[in-house]
C-alpha cells in the first residue's frame, strides 16, 4: 500500500522534497546530499591488502560480532594513505614496517594501547620493539604477518645459467622483454640501482638528480621489459601459471599458491639479496566505529589461529610465537626460516624513507610509467 | 541538478588553484599548477621521435596519446555501428523493437565484465591464441594482443558501439523514403543515392554518435588500467595517479580541467569543420 500511495502522491505532485529525497535515499541516490541518519553502531572499516579480507584471518572478530567488517582493498600503501587523507573514514589500516611512518607523519595513526591486546604477550619480542612497530617512541603498529619480497621464477622455462645463479638483472634484460613482470612499485628503480652496484642502504633514499638518473636508466628499462606491472597478486599468479611470464617480483604467497596447483616455481635468493618485510595493523584516528571493535579486530589478527591460517595458506610468517606450535609441521618446514630475527639477519629488511624521498619516488615512478609506449 | 553537476566542477576548479605541500593543502590561490603544465625546458623529452620541450612532459604526451587512441576508437565505432544501424533502418521490417533489444543485450552486463571478457579473448591463453594454435597457424601464443594501446582501442570500440547504433538508427529511420525513390527515379545508382541522400541526411545522428563516443573515451581510466599495461596508459590514469598515488590533488585537478578544455576545443573544431550549422539549417 505504501508504494501505491507514494506513486499516487508523486503523480498528483503533492510530494514534499523531503519525502522525495527519502525515497531516493532508499536507493542510495541521495547519500551525498542528505544528512546521514545516525546509526546505532558504525561497522568497522578496514583498509586491507587484497586477499587479507578473508575471515580466516580474523575469525575471532567474526565470532564476537557475528559479521565481517567492511573492507576497502588497496594495491599500495600510498593509495590507501591518499584515500584516508581525502576523507575516507577507515578505522584500521594494514601498513608495513617501511610505510607506517607515512601514516604517523600524516597525523592519521593513533598510538596503540598494547594492554588491550590479549595476544600481545605472545608476539616475538624482537618484533614488539622493531622499528616500524615503534615509531618515535610510540607503538603504532601491531605486527601480524611477515615475509619476503623476492624473485619468483619458473625453473622449467629458464636456462640453467639463470636458475643456478638467479639475479634481479632479469627485469632489466632486453632478452626477457615481455616475459617478466615487475610489481607496480618504485622498487623497480631501487632494485635496478642495486643491480647497477649500489647498496640498498643508498638506493632506498635516492633523491633529486640521482633519483632522476636512476629512474631514467633502471625504471624505464623495467617498465619496457615487463609484460605488465602487477598490482593484484592473482593477476601475476595466473600469468606465471600459464607460462606467459617466467619471472616476477613476488611475495611468499605466490610460491605457496602455485606449488599447491602443481606449477613448478622457485622463490629465488638473488645475488643482490632478497627482502624481508613485516606488516601489521595500525589504528587510525579517522574511524567512526567503536574503538573496542578495532582492538578486537587487531587482536583477532594476532591470534595463533590466524597465524596457522597464514602459515598454511600463504607461506607467510606470523608475529605470534604460538602460531608455529599449532601450524602444520610440513608447512612450517616449507617456509624455511621460521624465526623472524634470523630471517632479518639473513636478508635485507625494508627501510623507512623520509616523506620527501617517498614523494620523490612516487612522482618519478608515475612519470616513468606514463612515458612508456 | 545544479548541486550534482556544478558543485563538484566548481570544487575541482577551486582545487586546481591551490597547491599541495606535503600532506597539507596550501590554500593561497596560484596559477602554479597550470604553469607547471606548460613550463618549457631546453632539454626535450623525445617521445615517438617527437621532441617535447616541456619541463613536465607527461601530461602533454598522454593528452596527445589519449586523443589519438580515442579518435581511433571513435572511427572504429562509427565504422561498425553505421552498417548495423543501416541494416536495422532499411532491411528490417518486422519486430524492430526486438532487434534493438537483441543488439543491446551484450550491454546489459557490467562494463567491467565486458572489459574482462576482452582480457580473456586477447589473453596469452585466450580465445584468439588457443584458436589459432588449434588450427596450427601459430605454435607459440601471440603476445602482442594484450597490454598495449591496440587492446585499449579494441575494447573501447566494442564497449561503445551500442551507444552509437541508436542515434545513427534514429536519423536513418527519419529519412523520408520518398526522397530515396525520387533519387532512383531521376537516375541515381545505389551508391550515388547513398552518398547524395542517405549519408548527408544521417549526418546529424552520426555526428552525435561520434561525439558521444569520443568525449567520454578520452578520459577513460578503467579500460587502460585493465587491458592497457604500462604502454596503454591514458590521461585519465594520470589524473587518478596524481589524486591517489602522488597525493597531489591540485595538480590532478588542473590536468583534469585542462583536459576538459582541450576536448571542448577539439569538439568545437570538429563541428566547425563538418559545417554543423549548415546541416542544421538544411534540416530546419
Amino acid at each position: 500500500m505504501q508504494r501505491i500511495k507514494f506513486i499516487d502522491k508523486m503523480i498528483d505532485g503533492n510530494l514534499s522534497r523531503r519525502q522525495m529525497m527519502q525515497a531516493a535515499g532508499a536507493f542510495g541516490v541521495g547519500t551525498l546530499i542528505l544528512p546521514r541518519p545516525s546509526v546505532a553502531a558504525e561497522v568497522l572499516t578496514c583498509l586491507e591488502w587484497g586477499g587479507y579480507d578473508s575471515p580466516d584471518y580474523f575469525q575471532a572478530y567474526v565470532d564476537k560480532y557475528g559479521a565481517q567488517p567492511n573492507f576497502s582493498i588497496f594495491a599500495g600503501e600510498e593509495d590507501a594513505l591518499a584515500k584516508v587523507l581525502a576523507g575516507f573514514a577507515a578505522d584500521v589500516m594494514h601498513p608495513c614496517n617501511y610505510s607506517v611512518a607515512r601514516f604517523v607523519n600524516a597525523g592519521v595513526a593513533a598510538e596503540l594501547d598494547t594492554s588491550r591486546l590479549s595476544h600481545w604477550k605472545d608476539v616475538f619480542p624482537a618484533l614488539q620493539s622493531a622499528e616500524g612497530v615503534v615509531w618515535e617512541g610510540k607503538t603504532v603498529m601491531a605486527p601480524a604477518d611477515w615475509g619476503n619480497s623476492s624473485l619468483a621464477f619458473r625453473p622449467d622455462l629458464l636456462p640453467p645459467e639463470f636458475t643456478e645463479n638467479p639475479t634481479w638483472a632479469i627485469f632489466y634484460d632486453e632478452a626477457y622483454k615481455g616475459r617478466v613482470a615487475m610489481s607496480d612499485n618504485e622498487m623497480a628503480i631501487i632494485i635496478g640501482a642495486m643491480v647497477g652496484g649500489m647498496p640498498y642502504d643508498e638506493a632506498y633514499k635516492l633523491e633529486g638528480a640521482a633519483l632522476d638518473a636512476a629512474a631514467k636508466e633502471w625504471g624505464t628499462r623495467a617498465v619496457n621489459t615487463s609484460k605488465f606491472l602487477w598490482t593484484d597478486s592473482s593477476e601475476v599468479q595466473q600469468a606465471m601459471a600459464s607460462g606467459e611470464i617466467v619471472a616476477a617480483y613476488a611475495w611468499n604467497d605466490l610460491v605457496a599458491n602455485l606449488r599447491n596447483e602443481g606449477v613448478p616455481v622457485e622463490f629465488a635468493k638473488p645475488k643482490e639479496g632478497m627482502f624481508t618485510w613485516f606488516c601489521g595493523l595500525t589504528l587510525l584516528n579517522t574511524g567512526k566505529a567503536d574503538e573496542q571493535a578495532a582492538y578486537d579486530f587487531i587482536d583477532a589478527w594476532l591470534s595463533p589461529e590466524t597465524g596457522k591460517a597464514l602459515i598454511e595458506g600463504s607461506g607467510y610468517g606470523h608475529a605470534n610465537m604460538k602460531s608455529f606450535e599449532i601450524a602444520d609441521k610440513e608447512a612450517i618446514a616449507n617456509m624455511g626460516i621460521t624465526d623472524p630475527v634470523a630471517m632479518m639477519a639473513d636478508t635485507i629488511v625494508f627501510k623507512t624513507p623520509t616523506d620527501a624521498v617517498q614523494e620523490g619516488f612516487n612522482k618519478v615512478w608515475g612519470d616513468t610509467k606514463a612515458l612508456k609506449y | 541538478m545544479i548541486a550534482m553537476l556544478a558543485l563538484p566542477l566548481a570544487a575541482l576548479v577551486v582545487l586546481s588553484f591551490w597547491t599541495q605541500n606535503g600532506f597539507e593543502l596550501d590554500r593561497t590561490p596560484t596559477l602554479e599548477n597550470y604553469a607547471q603544465l606548460v613550463r618549457l625546458t631546453e632539454e626535450p623529452t623525445i617521445w615517438f621521435g617527437i621532441p617535447f620541450y616541456f619541463a613536465y612532459p607527461v601530461p602533454a604526451i598522454l593528452m596527445i596519446k589519449s586523443v589519438v587512441m580515442s579518435l581511433s576508437a571513435t572511427v572504429a565505432v562509427i565504422a561498425l555501428a553505421y552498417p548495423m544501424a543501416y541494416f536495422l533502418a532499411f532491411r528490417v521490417h518486422k519486430h524492430k523493437a526486438l532487434w534493438i533489444i537483441l543488439i543491446t543485450i551484450p550491454f546489459w552486463t557490467s562494463y567491467l565484465l565486458r572489459v574482462f571478457a576482452w582480457k580473456i579473448v586477447l589473453g596469452f591463453n585466450g580465445a584468439i591464441n588457443s584458436g589459432l594454435k588449434e588450427l596450427g597457424i601459430i605454435d607459440k601464443p601471440l603476445d602482442f594482443l594484450l597490454y598495449n594501446p591496440g587492446a585499449v582501442v579494441i575494447t573501447l570500440a566494442h564497449s561503445w558501439v551500442a551507444f552509437a547504433i541508436l542515434p545513427i538508427y534514429v536519423s536513418l529511420e527519419k529519412i523520408d523514403r520518398s526522397l530515396l525513390e525520387a533519387a532512383s527515379d531521376l537516375g541515381d545508382g545505389k551508391v550515388k543515392r547513398f552518398l547524395r541522400i542517405t549519408l548527408p541526411l544521417s549526418a546529424p545522428g552520426t555526428v552525435a554518435a561520434a561525439l558521444l563516443v569520443f568525449i567520454p573515451t578520452v578520459g577513460d581510466y578503467v579500460t587502460p588500467t585493465l587491458v592497457g599495461g604500462p604502454g596503454g596508459t591514458m590521461i585519465g590514469n594520470l589524473v587518478q595517479e596524481l589524486f591517489l598515488r602522488q597525493n597531489n590533488a591540485p595538480l590532478g585537478a588542473a590536468v583534469a580541467i585542462t583536459m576538459m578544455l582541450i576536448i571542448a576545443v577539439i569538439v568545437a573544431i570538429f563541428l566547425w569543420a563538418i559545417g554543423y550549422r549548415r546541416i542544421r539549417a538544411r534540416r530546419a
